[in-house]
């Protein structure tokens, strides 16, 4: 498997993209830094202190965006002028486009794990479950990674694939309804709730810290064969264009 | 031994015919220097003979196997030199290589010591820790061959490896297919600076239009369109130089009288450069003189009626 070789490599590419850190990790952790001295404090009823909300919040949006690393590398390697020396290479170039949604899928829950180290040794959140957590942002990086997927593999336009996964990302916020709420109709409430995965990962978080684990595992069991139905789109879709 | 062989190879971009029955065999040793215009074809014969691009009809063969030309195993035995850079911005110049190597099976001490002479080679050593975002474009260009070399290829295939670039870079890239071709190394080498196949091709073949419209050394080629030879001289006066006296001997074809300059055109090979010279000094002062024979860039000319580049274009 040469692949492997190159996975160390694609690793360096990704923690080198200094935008994307600096998008999905450094400005995620002024914002948590900013809410935590304007929410310091605050408790509501339920006991919980308004920043845990919030972090949890913030940790899932930015997976949202987490897929961008990976379409923008396997546009690069596969989609432009560098193409022609990856395809004279000797592997096997699918496996290598795996290989990188592999690597980004970990990228990105690595984000969002030092998201909640500096939550919680740095503001003082309680994270309840870590593994729980852990596996609600991996399933949102591998949701948000297919879907960019899908998108580059759509379209001709590269930069088209890149608003659409803008779209993506605020879109699902817009519509979980964290700006301002949404009208209350049936498409809006689904939209809003088990249509979205913001809601379902942000629901079965909620529902395994209230101990409530039969809901947070059918959320997260939501999101798990969106993903599934969606890599099968996505299999679909990049076959057309790799291989 | 027949390292590369494509028969009769067809293929099309749309109703477009880009190759047009390409016959091609690649001997071991050989640097082939494949020459043509934009658009002859060139960068899609590569990617046809690496298995980047399919074909509609036609045979290739590479190192022996016509059943599964295109497999890993041939692959391995083959550096590609991409016309565009194509190594990873983010990762440094030794990185790169690292990446490359580790791709063609290279481990261990054996992979550290063919990057270490990898960059050596290219004039990089000094660089391998740089970003390759911190080079000049040279510098980038010589990286790009270095990415193909780490495995030691069997065939090298080099795109235009030059364009774009300082004349010092592009000496030394050529210096170092010289390098490559002395060690033994079968190259492919496309280029439209007819002077770089003239230095370092064993063998030239022209491309136009989807076709190979003509292939042999420089000195065939040049013999084909050989069929004169031209003599000018910028002379002090040339009216006294009677004009005559140059037209009988052996050889002359006719003799131009141009402002200051005669031209005198003879037979190929006529050998009569001597007796004009002292024909024409006997009368006027000889400021200079230019013997004219043809190049490829002409053999290109007479073949396809176009230049080999734009003039005036790089």
């Amino acid at each position: 498997m040469r692949v492997l070789s190159t996975v160390k490599f694609t690793a360096l590419r990704m923690l080198r993209s200094y935008i994307v850190l600096l998008l999905l990790l450094v400005v995620p952790i002024i914002l948590l830094t900013v809410f935590s001295f304007i929410l310091s404090g605050a408790v509501p009823e339920s006991g919980v202190p308004y920043i845990n909300e919030t972090s949890m919040t913030q940790v899932l949006v930015f997976q949202l965006f987490g897929g961008s690393i990976v379409m923008s590398l396997i546009y690069n390697d596969l989609f432009t002028e560098n193409k022609i020396r990856m395809y004279a290479l000797p592997f096997n170039q699918t496996m290598y486009a795996f290989s990188i949604m592999m690597c980004g899928a970990l990228f990105s829950t690595l984000l969002g794990a030092l998201l909640m180290v500096y939550s919680q040794f740095v503001l003082g959140v309680m994270w309840q479950n870590w593994l729980w957590m852990i596996y609600i942002i991996s399933l949102m990086a591998v949701l948000s990674i297919i879907v960019c997927l899908i998108f580059t593999f759509s379209v001709k336009n590269f930069k088209i694939a890149e608003r659409l996964s803008e779209v993506y990302g605020i879109g699902f916020v817009v519509l979980a309804g964290l700006f301002f709420p949404m009208p209350e109709n049936g498409f809006f409430d689904f939209l809003g709730s088990y249509g979205n995965p913001l809601t379902l990962s942000m629901g079965a978080i909620r529902d395994m810290g209230e101990s409530n684990i039969g809901d947070a595992w059918f959320q997260a069991n939501i999101l798990l064969g969106a993903i599934i139905i969606l890599f099968v789109v996505m299999l679909i879709l990049g076959r057309r264009k790799i291989g | 031994m027949m390292i590369a062989s494509m028969q009769g190879v067809v293929k099309r971009y749309g109703s477009q015919l880009v190759l047009d029955y390409i016959d091609l065999d690649i001997q071991e040793g050989e640097i082939i220097g494949l020459l043509g215009p934009n658009g002859a074809g060139k960068t899609t014969l590569i990617q046809t003979l690496t298995g980047i691009t399919a074909f509609e009809r036609g045979k290739v063969e590479l190192f022996g196997q016509t059943e599964n030309p295109f497999s890993n195993q041939n692959k391995e035995k083959i550096g590609l030199v991409t016309q565009e850079i194509t190594v990873f911005e983010e990762l440094t110049a030794k990185e790169n290589l690292q990446f490359f190597a580790g791709v063609y099976g290279l481990k261990g001490e054996e992979k550290k010591k063919r990057v270490a002479e990898a960059l050596e080679f290219v004039g990089l050593a000094d660089k391998g820790g740089k970003m390759p975002t911190k080079f000049s474009g040279g510098m980038k260009r010589r990286l790009n061959i270095a990415c193909a070399l780490t495995h030691r290829p069997k065939l090298l295939i080099m795109d235009e490896p030059t364009v774009g670039i300082d004349p010092q870079s592009r000496n030394y890239i050529l210096e170092a297919v010289k390098k490559l071709r002395d060690s033994g190394t079968t190259i492919l080498y496309t280029t439209h600076y007819m002077e770089e196949v003239q230095s370092i091709a064993t063998r030239v073949v022209i491309m136009d239009q989807g076709q190979i419209i003509k292939e042999g050394t420089v000195n065939e080629l040049i013999q084909t369109v050989q069929h004169e030879e031209k003599v000018k001289m910028d002379v002090t006066d040339p009216e006294s130089v009677p004009i005559h006296s140059l037209e009988k001997i052996a050889g002359v074809k006719k003799v131009i009288v141009s402002g200051s300059q005669i031209t005198v055109i003879s037979a190929v090979h006529s050998g009569n450069l001597d007796r004009i010279i002292s024909i024409v000094k006997e009368y006027a002062g000889v400021l200079g003189i230019q013997a004219d024979k043809p190049n490829l860039e002409d053999v290109f000319l007479t073949l396809t009626g176009k230049h080999l580049r734009d003039k005036g274009g790089e």
